[in-house]
């Protein structure tokens, strides 16, 4: 297991995420969810076959925007049903990574979902998230499609400051 | 804050702010986060102490600072090294600079002191740990440097009016924090007392950043600097396109910025008559404001030339500013305000927010995003729509399919992860587009909203694509300077605005821009020495020298 900061978790996450072809706002959503579930112990191969499978993260992003949907017009608990036990405990830690307070009560089929959608969550997040070789080196190959090849054109017109600097 | 509600006129609205040519002509202010940290510092009158010196008689080695605030310590720990002239570079994807830094929380013992040895000389190729809270590193300005040391050597002092066209021995290239190369992130020390806004740690970094600079050259140049000379020495900054992102990833942080900001001037406006001592001040610093505006030249002649018309213009305006009479002096003077340019304007701006520090310094405590965005998701497409047409109509008002409205393309090179920004007719990896498109997002899904209403979750099953622009438009309904309402992937547009608009958060002053993609500052020119942190010293807003 490797050591490293939330940030660096959900910062790599997003990239992996985009780099596998999920567009930007579940790509987004999809990092805070993976650092959330990892900091909480979640299993790990959900997270690889998700970014294995980019509609999958799709499909979680939409049934949390049909949870979200669902509970801003009922104060009624939303129910998720859910048979496959990696979707679930993804939707789970999707819906603990939610900047609103989010109560969740999962059986093996469905998930019970009630949110405040303006009062903000008050989960507290660990010093250090870890995380396995595997999935990290998944998710670094996919971020790494995200970057644009280094060129002398870009370095001398795409970027900030001059190359040398003797002031 | 003071316990009363304060009375306000209505805000200026988002479509006024929010635009680029305003935000790039943004001054700082007293909210600013480094003025803010260096006010606290002031009002615990904390002391800064040498807790290790470890340095050769050129300047090469380590050293410890220590300070109280909020009751923790936290300690820069700097490293000073002996560079190669020809490796000097600005560019974040240089390999070496003078000095590296990192902001310790506590005190560290000498296995600390000798990790962070290791590891900060190589920035992001180094490995830092939850007790490191911010990573730095800077580079002399040579010709100051040598300057100083030369004039302390032989029994001297530098030249005032260089000491004014530089500014500072040292400018950063970087200052990291949250989390990135294993640093601690954010979410540790945000409930602390003393570092609870923005930025709060990466300022204080800077703060002792400049007090090692000044601590170093008088070290080298073997005998102190005079006070008042040292006191102009800020830390210089190079900054790049790095950190234009930041304003459009970070929305609420950006609406929490702009709205503590504009209820300060909109306090200030509606003020109802002032003392003879607030008007006093109000006169001094319009005084002090002629005389910055004076002893600021840049190089580049068109950043020059919009200085010196607004030295021209705020002369002929100053007067304006000594007869502040009647029932509602402030917004008399906001109204004559109108006609002038926009850098007048908001040079006015932080200057009335600088003289009523009871209406205004409170607000340092609602510029933080602890939570992220509290939205709630439309009842439908047609209130979607209804959102866009009502917030977003200067998105929806350009041709996206025009080359000039679209040329530009933001993407992150492989070179150490350096933002840049390329032309999407001529250069390579368009199809890595970062998405800071907002404004062409958002007209591409209002071209896309169904004529029959449905639930916006069933449209995004048909549309994931759109889920982007849903969120944004949800975001800025709730929080209403969350956007910069520009299409910045225009060719027009440039970023060096945005940079001046978050470098005014910071506090910077001496904006040096060097092409619209890069700009040098200045920081803490001007802010109290390390000796001097006292409640009466918070008095350098747009600093002078003499």
């Amino acid at each position: 297991m490797t050591e490293k900061s939330w940030t660096e978790i959900q910062a790599l996450a997003v990239k992996a995420a985009t780099g596998a072809a999920v567009p930007p706002a579940q790509a987004l959503a999809f990092g805070a969810m993976a650092t959330r579930h990892l900091a909480d112990g979640g299993p790990e191969a959900p997270l690889s076959d998700a970014l294995s499978h980019s509609g999958t993260i799709v499909d979680l992003a939409h049934q949390i925007e049909v949870v979200i949907e669902t509970a801003s017009i009922s104060e009624q608990p939303v129910r998720v049903a859910e048979q496959d036990s990696g979707r679930r405990a993804l939707l789970i830690s999707w819906l603990a990574s939610l900047p609103c307070q989010a109560e969740t009560n999962a059986t093996s089929a469905e998930i019970r979902v009630r949110l405040s959608l303006t009062d903000p969550s008050a989960r507290t997040r660990p010093a250090r998230v870890h995380i396995g070789a595997a999935l990290l080196d998944q998710m670094q190959d996919l971020a790494a499609r995200t970057y644009v090849p280094d060129s002398e054109a870009s370095r001398s017109s795409g970027a900030g400051a001059g190359l040398m600097d003797l002031d | 804050m003071k316990d009363h509600a304060p009375q306000t006129l209505p805000l200026r609205p988002p479509g006024e702010v929010m635009r680029l040519e305003r935000m790039g002509a943004m001054m700082p202010t007293r909210l600013s986060f480094l003025r803010a940290l260096i006010r606290r510092l002031c009002t615990e009158r904390a002391a800064i102490k040498r807790t290790h010196w470890d340095m050769s008689p050129d300047g090469h080695g380590r050293a410890v600072y220590s300070v109280e605030l909020g009751g923790h310590t936290y300690s820069l720990v700097a490293i000073s090294n002996d560079l190669p002239a020809d490796q000097r570079s600005d560019r974040v994807i240089a390999t070496a600079w003078d000095a590296a830094f990192v902001l310790y929380d506590g005190t560290p013992g000498i296995a600390d002191i000798d990790r962070i040895a290791a590891q900060a000389p190589l920035q992001e190729a180094g490995r830092f740990s939850p007790k490191d809270l911010v990573l730095s590193r800077a580079n002399k300005s040579v010709r100051m440097w040598d300057a100083t040391v030369a004039a302390l050597r032989s029994g001297g002092q530098p030249d005032a009016a260089m000491i004014r066209d530089i500014g500072y021995l040292m400018r950063t290239t970087a200052v990291y924090g949250n989390g990135k190369f294993g640093i601690a992130d954010r979410h540790l020390i945000e409930t602390r007392d003393g570092l609870g806004g923005p930025f709060a740690a990466e300022m204080l970094a800077v703060y002792l950043i400049r007090h090692f600079t000044l601590d170093l050259v008088a070290h080298v140049g073997r005998a102190p600097l005079d006070p008042v000379l040292a006191r102009h020495f800020g830390v210089g900054n190079a900054t790049g396109l790095g950190m234009a992102p930041f304003l459009v990833t970070h929305p609420v942080l950006l609406n929490n910025w702009m709205l503590a900001r504009e209820t300060a001037i909109a306090r200030v406006r509606a003020l109802d008559g002032l003392s003879a001592k607030q008007r006093a001040l109000i006169a001094a610093l319009g005084a002090r404001a002629t005389r910055h505006l004076t002893e600021w030249h840049v190089p580049a002649a068109d950043h020059d030339t919009i200085l010196r018309d607004l030295e021209t213009e705020w002369a002929g305006f100053l007067p304006h500013l000594e007869t502040l009479n009647g029932q509602s002096p402030i917004e008399t003077l906001w109204q004559a305000a109108q006609s002038q340019s926009i850098p007048l304007q908001e040079l006015l701006v932080a200057l009335l927010i600088e003289a009523f520090p009871d209406e205004v310094d409170g607000l340092t405590e609602c510029m933080g995003d602890p939570f992220g965005p509290l939205t709630t998701p439309f009842a439908g497409t047609d209130a979607l729509r209804a959102a866009i047409e009502a917030d977003w109509s200067w998105a929806l008002a350009q041709d996206y399919e025009d080359p000039a409205m679209c040329r530009r393309f933001w993407y992150v090179s492989e070179a150490k992860l350096e933002p840049r920004l390329g032309d999407r007719f001529a250069d390579d990896g368009a199809e890595l587009e970062t998405p800071l498109d907002i404004a062409r997002r958002v007209a591409a899904l209002h071209a896309n909203l169904p004529a029959q209403d449905q639930s916006v979750s069933s449209f995004l099953t048909d549309h994931p694509e759109h889920a982007h622009a849903c969120a944004r438009i949800a975001v800025l309904a709730r929080y209403p300077y969350a956007e910069i309402r520009d299409n910045l992937i225009a060719a027009t547009c440039r970023p060096i605005d945005m940079l001046r608009c978050k470098l005014s958060f910071f506090g910077a002053t001496k904006f040096d821009p060097k092409s619209d993609l890069w700009t040098r500052i200045t920081l803490a020119q001007g802010a109290p020495l390390g000796d001097e942190l006292s409640p009466e010293a918070d008095d350098w807003w747009l600093p002078v020298l003499g």
